[in-house]
């Protein structure tokens, strides 16, 4: 049962003997979460315990390397199923807290939770982050019935967001991969993934785990991977996603290198398939769609004015041969101080393409170029919640909409410009 | 008359165009040297400019930056086809050296052994020069990233430190594999890195105390200004 990549050790085989065949398998991530994820395992816990009584379910926690007592907060993680209702399972829900191996990541303990839904054949897998503080023990039946009664591959998770949340997903990563590969989920990115076993071992059949896809970019990876198979796909309506604040210092131009990087690549190997496809259509959604009241949150727009301001300064030498003389003149002038901000939509999609012609030509040090996007991605954030000042969730969902229909309308763009000839070698 | 006539002018005459003769075989195996050393110099550039193109090295140079900073320094060729030159001026000038030898003059001979001892040092000279510029420009564009992004308003000075530091290290180092003055560059080199470091440290804690001290606070609280509170992904 030794494992091709090594990740599963002889300790885990052992368990895995003595659980044996499983229906189904839950996956948790993490890193140094003990305020939360005992929460999020009660939740697991019980959606399992009141859904799928029948089923032989395991809980992994893939963790990376916790020095705050996750582990133990994971194995502590009780539900008292009395006082929700709930009549003990028929089946024991069976928990493994292992670390992964490998590049430090979310990637990297996803591949863990795959390669133990292989070595258990599970029929489905969810896995949820393990930061959450809107988890409920609904989301394992949004989760994990399109897969098990359905015939569905893949659920990607639907939520009710605050408007100025999930950013780099509003602003690149759905209308782009809507626009590529045709297809309408909302969140290709969202954490929280529902997928029959049979996907988990075509996912690990893939040799990205030394890439951008162990860190970041395993979610959009998992989506695109899923879209190109041609999976059946749907949404889960699983209403807000709340989780813990996540630590200011972390590196923006990182994160957003490694989501951008993996959707560029993503682009490489699945060129012919984005090339043929010419418009987007709907994927269904379920789960009851009810509002949801969402705290207003903190937004620093003068500190983001300023990093484009000083990111079009220093950077347009870079961007020569990037980006169209005339779109580096039109940045020049929005960057004056003198003038408001305002980074049309038309302008910010021809950036995402030039950027990606430019990761695709491979014009300078792939690293470089998608990190000095990262101004430019501040500079549309800042429009856009000056756009959206004094709009609600439908006035906003509305102008995502529209950026969407304009990645969609300019796609013949990309397609002109993009010689399949040009990258033959392995991004550096 | 006759022997003075023969001692003036007939022998000498002789003894020239003996020598001449002597020498000409000589000169036309130089003459040779060059002339194979010329094609197959040639040749070799030719393939290397080939072997580089197909290897995609003037992307891989334009990636790195490597085009850019002989774009700087005004060479506008593509990198493959320079790199290719080098080469054929490299060869040729070792055929050129050979050819000399063959001359069999012992002034032109010692002066060769001297260029043949000092090519080595002259090679990897220009190798020190080469990447030092490739990795000087590297690193200046990544410090410039990192400090924009970090928004630090003189990224532009940071990144250009960064790049006049790495090219003034490729150059002592280079100036001391020549051999020019190694004591003079090593002690030079020290004096103003040690000197900008301490320069630094001074201007740091003691004109900037207070700035470091809430810095630091910062960093040990954990404590950071408040930015937004919304996630990006």
């Amino acid at each position: 049962m030794r494992s091709e990549s090594g990740a599963l050790r002889e300790g885990l085989e052992g368990r895995i003997r003595e659980i044996g065949p499983a229906d189904v398998l839950v996956g948790i991530p993490s890193y140094n979460n003990s305020r939360t994820i005992s929460r999020v395992v009660q939740a697991v816990s019980a959606g399992l315990a009141k859904y799928f009584p029948d089923a032989k379910a395991v809980l992994v926690n893939s963790d990376g390397g916790s020095t705050d007592g996750t582990p133990e907060a994971v194995a502590g993680a009780g539900v008292d199923m009395q006082s929700i209702l709930i009549s003990h399972r028929v089946n024991p829900l069976q928990k493994i807290t292992t670390p992964y191996h490998g590049i430090p990541g979310k990637g990297s303990a996803f591949r863990l939770i795959f390669e133990l839904a292989r070595a258990l054949d599970v029929k489905a897998c969810a896995v949820v982050d393990s930061d959450l503080r809107s988890i409920t023990p609904e989301w394992m039946e949004l989760l994990l019935r399109p897969i098990l009664k359905e015939g569905f591959e893949y659920v990607a998770p639907y939520y009710q967001r605050h408007k100025y949340d999930g950013t780099i997903t509003n602003s690149i990563v759905y209308p782009l991969t809507r626009a590529l590969y045709g297809k309408r989920i909302r969140q290709p990115i969202g954490g929280e993934f529902g997928f029959s076993g049979e996907l988990a071992g075509h996912f690990l059949s893939k040799d990205v785990w030394g890439t951008d896809v162990a860190r970041y970019g395993i979610d959009v990876w998992m989506t695109t991977t899923a879209i190109a198979r041609n999976s059946r796909i749907c949404q889960a309506y699983l209403g807000a996603k709340i989780h813990d604040p996540k630590d200011p210092g972390a590196d923006l131009s990182a994160m957003l290198a490694q989501v951008v990087g993996s959707l560029f690549s993503l682009m490489e190997e699945h060129a012919a398939l984005w090339k043929s496809i010419v418009k987007s259509e709907p994927v269904p959604l379920f789960g009851f769609q009810y509002d949801v009241g969402l705290e207003p949150i903190a937004v620093n727009v003068d500190r983001m004015v300023g990093a484009f301001q000083l990111g079009v300064r220093e950077f347009a030498p870079l961007w020569e041969g990037v980006l169209p003389a005339e779109d580096l003149v039109a940045l020049k002038e929005m960057s004056r101080p003198a003038v408001p901000l305002a980074l049309p939509e038309s302008v910010w999609v021809r950036i995402v393409y030039d950027f990606a012609l430019a990761a695709h030509r491979q014009m300078m040090s792939r690293e470089h170029l998608l990190k000095s996007l990262t101004p430019l991605y501040l500079g549309r954030v800042a429009s856009f919640i000056r756009e959206t000042q004094e709009s609600g969730h439908h006035e906003v969902e509305e102008k995502i909409e529209q950026l969407c229909q304009a990645f969609e309308r300019d796609k013949p763009y990309l397609i002109e410009r993009w010689e399949p000839s040009a990258n033959t070698g392995a991004p550096i | 008359m006759k022997d003075i006539w023969n001692t003036a002018f007939v022998e000498p005459m002789q003894e020239f165009f003996r020598q001449v003769g002597s020498f000409l075989p000589h000169l036309l195996a130089m003459l040779l040297i060059v002339a194979i050393g010329i094609v197959v110099a040639w040749m070799i550039s030719a393939g290397i400019n080939r072997l580089l193109r197909t290897a995609r090295f003037d992307q891989f140079s334009g990636r790195v930056g490597f085009t850019q900073a002989l774009s700087k320094g005004g060479i506008r060729e593509a990198p493959s086809h320079l790199i290719g030159r080098i080469f054929y001026w490299v060869i040729v000038l070792a055929f050129f050296m050979l050819g000399l030898s063959a001359l069999q003059l012992p002034p032109v001979d010692r002066f060769v052994d001297q260029v043949v001892d000092y090519l080595p040092h002259l090679l990897v000279a220009a190798t020190i020069i080469l990447a030092g510029l490739l990795l000087a420009n590297f690193f200046a564009t990544a410090a410039l990233i990192a400090a924009v992004n970090a928004q630090v308003v003189q990224a532009r000075l940071i990144a250009q430190g960064v790049r006049v530091a790495l090219l003034l290290l490729a150059l002592a180092m280079a100036l001391e594999q020549l051999g020019i003055a190694p004591n003079i560059i090593v002690a030079a080199f020290s004096i103003s890195f040690g000197g900008a470091v301490l320069a630094l440290a001074i201007a740091f804690g003691l004109g900037a105390k207070d700035a470091a001290k809430v810095f630091l606070e910062q960093r040990l609280k954990k404590e950071r200004p408040k930015e937004e509170e919304f996630s990006h992904l």
